[in-house]
């Protein structure tokens, strides 16, 4: 573990994409003391622009301080990439690991139910979810769940089939040891490298679905968030760039940072790379 | 005497990176291989013996490097040549063949184009098509292989491990090379194409008065094919002179050592171990089929694994299943074990019908029954601590933590380890001491049989005989039955009381061990045992023959 980690150190983009994913949680915890008016007040004139007077980043058509906006759009962001993403690896991990534990008919019907959420356009899906839902928080979350587990479920399911007919688990099993610790304590520590890869990359597309859905003012009415700033500003753009760019600017970082540290966990965990290093 | 010479290693050391566990992987190696003779380099793993041969064709892994020394090759200095000398020389007038074939062909590339490559690489001009096909159809053919034309146009995945050899031995031939270095050729084949691929190297050595460094830690395959022997230790040589002065009369203890090791010397099973009574495993009638679908358009293809395989076994008796690879006899060890289907048969132990246990009836008789694998790298888990892997069977079944804990580092002593061997993680081990372990953690819920499957033949001849050892003390303190699956008859000999030899999944013929070796029924247990490498030297009424017509 402790080389994996200097290793990460020592991966120069990953650690690039560290810095500004940590820039952007401190900029998200501290967002209370940093604006501590809420964001959805208006703090002074329309349409200023940035630099103005109080507003580094300008106001938007009703006034409210973008640079706020911004800040506390970051905390649900980044709540709802997280929380969205453990939502799918939960799903995706059992049902890949019994699928692939198993095998024969239990991967069968597994696999099925699978590829019927993968042959469903996962945004449309997620649209119709939080459309029937309505648009709260935690019905998001669980929308950006449902349709990002698929991938999972499938990886999982590989590695589990690699790893099911290797000896040291056929070893656990012949020791007596109960399916579920087999599937626990052997196959799944061998088996979570490729799937953290895989899980952190999916933090970045839960966030774009996340700002998708409040574009198109499906999310959470009470929460600024950075897709809703972009889209209510959208008809506006012409004679106020500011107010979509630079919540655009934050979510291309923050997906960018979250994909490099990806990438860079990759490298570092996939032994035939790292040991390059 | 010069002109004789065909390669000269003077006084070579190489270096490792600073924090290997020695400063040189191999240190002051001199050793000549002349025109027309096979020069076999005989060590165990780590001996440095793959090393010297990679260093006269300079492909050191990185950051080491031939640090002192001259290697010299026809007269030239090749230790100090630049990069196109040597890329000259490799496939040239110098060519390797290595221990995996699979590995080290392209598997994406029809094995005909692998050898023409190797042609138009060293010809000047590119010599036309026509010739070049014809070329490697009659390297082909040079090396034994039924219809080359066909055959040219196979991958690398379609043919066997014995035919994969033969055409690497046909690119390694395809310039006419004055020097074949051969790393281990032979280790990954069944004993019958060991036999194949070994008189093939010796003939094309005999027609083409080559000159052959063969690398192997089997001295049944010195006694077989060597004209001389270098045995190495350690990174330096220890002994080397022809073939009969080494083999009759070592004068090393290493190679004394190494040679007593070699399986089929000596028997581990002395006189009668008084085996009566019922059987404890019987398995009556089994078979397996494996399907394997072939795409949309092609039939399936069926494996059949295991046809009507009946295998009684007594308690405290060593029962060998031998064969070749594909002869069903890991699959027979995974259906006794469980760890697979039979689609029809029946498998009793102690009275009851093993194949109709479910959940945690399967689960307490599954202690009874144990194994170890081939494999002592892939059989334990990277990720647990030696003493967890060993105790975790028995605190499945409800002993104790500490208690188990306590009962591993027991067995970790008695299997030959150090009691602080339990906290450590098993890439710490070497090959033989991982085998330990994995004995070690079958034997931790006191089963009553133990299936072994091929578990000594990853390991090297010395250590192999340590293990052995090991195996016939274990069986008695613990009156264990043991099913012990293997591909070389001689292991067989030394523990087995019985023998069964199975082949394309059915059993030729079965008997008592000495039957077996005087007196067998069957052709193909004779091809089996003709097979067996320096079977003249070292077993039994052969060996005197052998001596008279040296004599």
């Amino acid at each position: 573990m402790m080389s994996t980690l200097k290793s990460f150190l020592r991966h120069p983009t990953g650690m690039i994409g560290l810095f500004v994913l940590l820039a952007v949680v401190i900029l998200a915890v501290s967002a209370p003391w940093l604006f501590p008016d809420d964001p959805w007040d208006m703090v002074g004139a329309p349409f200023q622009p940035p630099l103005s007077e109080g507003l580094w980043l300008g106001s938007d058509m009703l006034g409210r301080d973008v640079a706020a906006g911004i800040a506390h759009g970051a905390r649900i962001s980044l709540i709802i990439g997280v929380i969205s993403t453990l939502t799918s690896l939960v799903i995706g991990v059992t049902i890949g690991a019994t699928a692939g534990y198993f095998g024969g008919k239990v991967d069968e019907v597994m696999m099925r139910i699978t590829e019927l959420f993968q042959t469903i356009p996962g945004f449309i899906l997620a649209i119709l979810l939080v459309a029937t839902l309505g648009p709260k928080i935690s019905n998001v979350i669980f929308a950006i769940g449902i349709v990002s587990w698929p991938p999972l479920a499938r990886l999982t399911r590989a590695e589990f089939m690699r790893l099911r007919g290797r000896e040291f688990v056929q070893a656990a099993v012949c020791q007596g040891q109960r399916p579920l610790t087999v599937v626990l304590r052997r196959i799944l520590p061998n088996a979570i490298s490729p799937i953290i890869v895989t899980g952190s990359l999916a933090v970045a597309s839960a966030i774009l679905i996340e700002s998708a859905l409040s574009f198109m003012g499906l999310g959470d009415p009470n929460l600024m968030s950075w897709g809703f700033m972009i889209g209510a500003a959208r008809t506006v753009i012409r004679q106020a760039w500011w107010m979509s760019v630079f919540p655009g600017l934050a979510i291309l970082l923050t997906v960018l940072a979250i994909n490099l540290v990806g990438e860079g966990l990759n490298d570092t965990l996939n032994p035939r790379i790292s040991r390059k290093r | 005497m010069t002109d004789k010479t065909l390669l000269a290693i003077e006084n070579v050391s190489i270096s490792l990176p600073p924090g290997a566990d020695r400063p040189f992987a191999i240190e002051g190696v001199s050793l000549t291989v002349n025109r027309n003779e096979i020069v076999c380099l005989v060590g165990e793993s780590g001996s440095g013996k793959s090393m010297t041969a990679h260093a006269i064709l300079r492909l050191l892994p990185d950051r080491t490097g031939v640090a002192q020394g001259s290697i010299s090759f026809n007269g030239n200095d090749i230790a100090k040549a630049d990069e196109p000398t040597m890329r000259k020389l490799r496939g040239g007038a110098i060519s390797m063949i290595f221990q995996e074939p699979l590995s080290a062909l392209n598997p994406l590339a029809r094995v005909g184009q692998q050898i023409a490559e190797s042609i138009i690489t060293h010809t000047k001009p590119a010599p036309s098509r026509e010739a070049v096909d014809a070329r490697v159809q009659e390297l082909i053919r040079g090396v034994g292989l039924p219809d080359p034309v066909a055959l040219a146009r196979s991958f690398p995945f379609q043919l066997s491990g014995g035919q994969r050899q033969r055409i690497m031995i046909a690119m390694a031939m395809a310039n006419n090379p004055a020097l074949l270095l051969a790393d281990e050729p032979t280790t990954a084949l069944d004993v019958t194409t060991q036999k194949q691929i070994l008189a093939l190297v010796k003939k094309l050595q005999a027609e083409r008065g080559m000159g052959v460094l063969l690398i192997t830690h089997d001295f049944g395959v010195v006694a077989d094919v060597a004209d001389r022997v270098v045995v190495m230790r350690n990174g330096r040589v220890v002994e080397q002179g022809t073939v009969d002065e080494v083999l009759r009369n070592p004068k090393d203890d290493y190679t004394k050592s190494l040679i007593a090791a070699v399986p089929g010397a000596r028997s581990l099973t002395r006189g009668d171990r008084k085996i009566t009574g019922e059987p404890l495993l019987d398995a009556v009638g089994l078979n397996k089929t494996f399907i394997t679908k072939q795409g949309m358009f092609l039939p399936p293809r069926r494996t059949d694994a295991v046809q009507n395989i009946s295998l009684g076994l007594k308690a405290r008796e060593t029962v060998a299943i031998v064969g070749e690879s594909g002869s069903g006899k890991s699959t027979l060890g995974r259906l006794i074990m469980r760890l697979i289907e039979p689609d029809t048969g029946s498998v009793h132990f102690g009275g009851k019908d093993l194949l109709s246990q479910r959940g945690e009836r399967l689960r307490q008789m599954r202690r009874k029954i144990q194994i170890v694998f081939q494999d002592p790298f892939a059989a334990l888990d990277p990720r647990q601590k030696v003493g967890d892997a060993i105790a975790g069977g028995p605190i499945a079944y409800g002993t104790p933590a500490k208690e188990a804990m306590a009962d591993a580092k027991r067995l970790l002593a008695r299997v030959g380890l150090q009691e602080s061997a339990a906290s450590r993680y098993p890439h710490e081990f070497s090959g033989g001491q991982r085998q330990r372990i994995c004995i070690a953690r079958a034997l931790a819920l006191k089963p009553s049989v133990l299936v072994a499957d091929e578990a000594v033949s990853a390991l090297d001849v010395s250590v192999q005989a340590q293990v052995l050892q090991l195996l016939a003390e274990l069986r008695e303190e613990m009156n264990l039955a043991m099913i012990f699956i293997t591909h070389d008859l001689r292991v067989a000999a030394e523990i087995a009381d019985r023998i069964v030899v199975m082949r394309r999944g059915e059993i030729v013929e079965q008997g008592e061990t000495q039957m077996i070796f005087q007196n067998p029924s069957d052709a193909y247990t004779r091809a089996l045992l003709d097979a067996i490498p320096g079977r003249a030297m070292f077993a039994g009424p052969g060996a005197r023959q052998a001596e008279a017509a040296s004599a």
